[in-house]
């Protein structure tokens, strides 16, 4: 199993990563794990540890607040992401994120999906038509508002909501997609689609996703990351993880003892 | 809420030594009746397995009980794995001294074969092996574990060493085939109880790290300390 994983396609790679808020508040402490291929990577630790602040990294969402700093490399396809020269549109394109609450546009279902692909230059609208069809199919969404697309994506509920989000960020066709907390303020129905979706996905792409569930954790993800206070605690497979890690600390976490 | 956790665990810990020391005390007072020829003492034990019985359901309850409200992981996960194969094996333990008992019944028709030396012996031991495995359970000791997993081979070569003397009896003269027969079950019986106390030290081995170590030879399960 271990020897397996190991072996896997590497798709990101962080190295050494250090990351700073506000000019000093040393918030992850050289943070270095892989991600691989198509495999979902999930990172847990107790609120405040940085597994959060691990996941923006990946996408750059922290270059939207003043006086951060990054230290440290993440490689995609060789390249250092975190370079003051990347390209952050193009990058969010391909890394893609999925927040806590679902954060619809305020306009039609259709076109909270067309939205991205105009961006990206698509005009043709038998292309853009196709292309809603698709994300919303990939997203396990299409059944239930083929016939209401051009409704308001705020008449969806929570659960419905979120895959609409979950397909607009398809839609532009990703490698990676983010997902932080993406379940917490869904119901148990709901919650198990996204769960069953993120399985499927992970076909096509590569996914990182922080949560609180740990179980949500055991049952979705290949690898599981344990953060704590900034550091990277222990990093293994998901089983190992969840029945015999190797710290103390990442087993008080994971039995509830602190947390 | 961890608390209410950590008091299910102990709660659970002291059910299972419970019935350890139930079964430690059948296995002890069946040999005592095989050897002092007490029809009494051997009635008590099987009368008294119903106990182990019960706990061995109440118990397996009460893991999946916790299984499902608590959705355990890592140590806590492997504790009560553990906890319900060991329940089975103690139940197992209780039943063979049960059959230990009716033997010794059958027994009390003729009269003694032979005077019983080995057989207590091995007896000793397998009844230590399941005092220890019970003790590296509680201490979470996975060293002492494996010591006792090392002592079978001696319980073995004891029990292949009493049936060689038996058969010698057997040869000699065909009345004693029933007598000799019965105590070569009864051996068979203190060699199944050691096999078990090898079980539950495995299991606490798997316990505290998190290795499986069942069906690997004894240089293997030394050489890889975590």
């Amino acid at each position: 199993m271990e020897v397996q994983e190991v072996t896997l396609p590497v798709d990101l790679e962080v190295k050494n990563l250090n990351f700073y808020y506000n000019g000093n508040a040393h918030a992850l402490r050289d943070i270095s794990l892989p991600v691989y291929k198509n495999r979902v990577t999930a990172l847990i630790g107790p609120s405040g540890c940085g597994k959060t602040t691990l996941l923006r990294c990946f996408n750059r969402m922290h270059d939207l607040y003043p006086r951060h700093r990054y230290e440290g490399e993440i490689l995609f396809e060789g390249r250092n992401i975190l370079s003051d020269k990347e390209d952050l549109i193009n990058l969010r394109g391909r890394i893609g994120m999925v927040f806590q609450k679902p954060t619809p546009f305020p306009m039609s279902i259709a076109e909270n999906i067309a939205y991205g692909l105009r961006l990206k230059g698509i005009k043709s609208r038998t292309e853009l038509s196709g292309r809603i069809e698709q994300a919303l199919k990939h997203a396990a969404l299409w059944n239930e508002v083929r016939d209401k697309l051009n409704n308001s994506a705020y008449d969806l509920s929570g659960g419905q909501q979120q895959r609409l989000v979950i397909a607009r960020a398809l839609a532009v066709e990703p490698e990676v997609l983010l997902f932080d907390e993406p379940t917490s303020a869904l119901d148990p129905i709901s919650t198990g689609k996204i769960e069953e979706l993120v399985a499927e996905l992970k076909q096509d792409v590569t996914i990182i996703i922080v949560t609180h569930n740990m179980q949500q954790a055991a049952r979705v993800s290949d690898m599981t990351g344990f953060m704590y206070l900034g550091d990277l605690v222990e990093f293994d497979t998901t089983e190992k993880i969840f029945t015999a890690p190797e710290k103390k600390q990442t087993d008080d976490y994971i039995t509830g003892r602190f947390g | 809420m961890a608390h209410q956790k950590e008091q299910d665990i102990e709660a659970l810990k002291e059910r299972i030594l419970k019935m350890g020391s139930l079964v430690e005390d059948a296995i002890r007072k069946a040999v005592k009746a095989l050897v002092e020829r007490d029809r009494d003492l051997a009635l008590g034990v099987i009368d008294g397995d119903a106990i182990v019985n019960t706990l061995d359901v109440e118990i397996e309850e009460e893991c999946i009980r916790f299984l499902a409200i608590w959705q355990p992981s890592g140590s806590n996960l492997r504790f009560v794995t553990t906890a319900i194969k060991i329940i089975t094996d103690l139940e197992r333990m209780g039943d063979l001294a049960v059959d230990i008992c009716e033997r010794s019944v059958e027994l009390l028709d003729e009269p003694q074969l032979k005077p019983y030396i080995d057989i207590p012996r091995m007896a000793e031991a397998s009844q230590k092996m399941l005092k220890d495995s019970l003790d590296a359970f509680v201490a979470r000791d996975a060293d002492k574990a494996l010591a006792v997993c090392a002592a079978d081979d001696f319980v073995d070569n004891l029990n292949s060493q009493i049936f060689n003397e038996l058969l010698i009896y057997m040869l000699q003269d065909p009345k004693n085939i029933s007598r000799a027969v019965r105590l070569s079950y009864i051996t068979k019986y203190l060699e199944r109880v050691a096999d078990h106390a090898t079980n539950i030290a495995e299991m606490v081995v798997y316990m505290v790290r998190g290795k499986v170590i069942r069906h690997m030879a004894c240089e293997i399960r030394n050489s890889d300390k975590t």
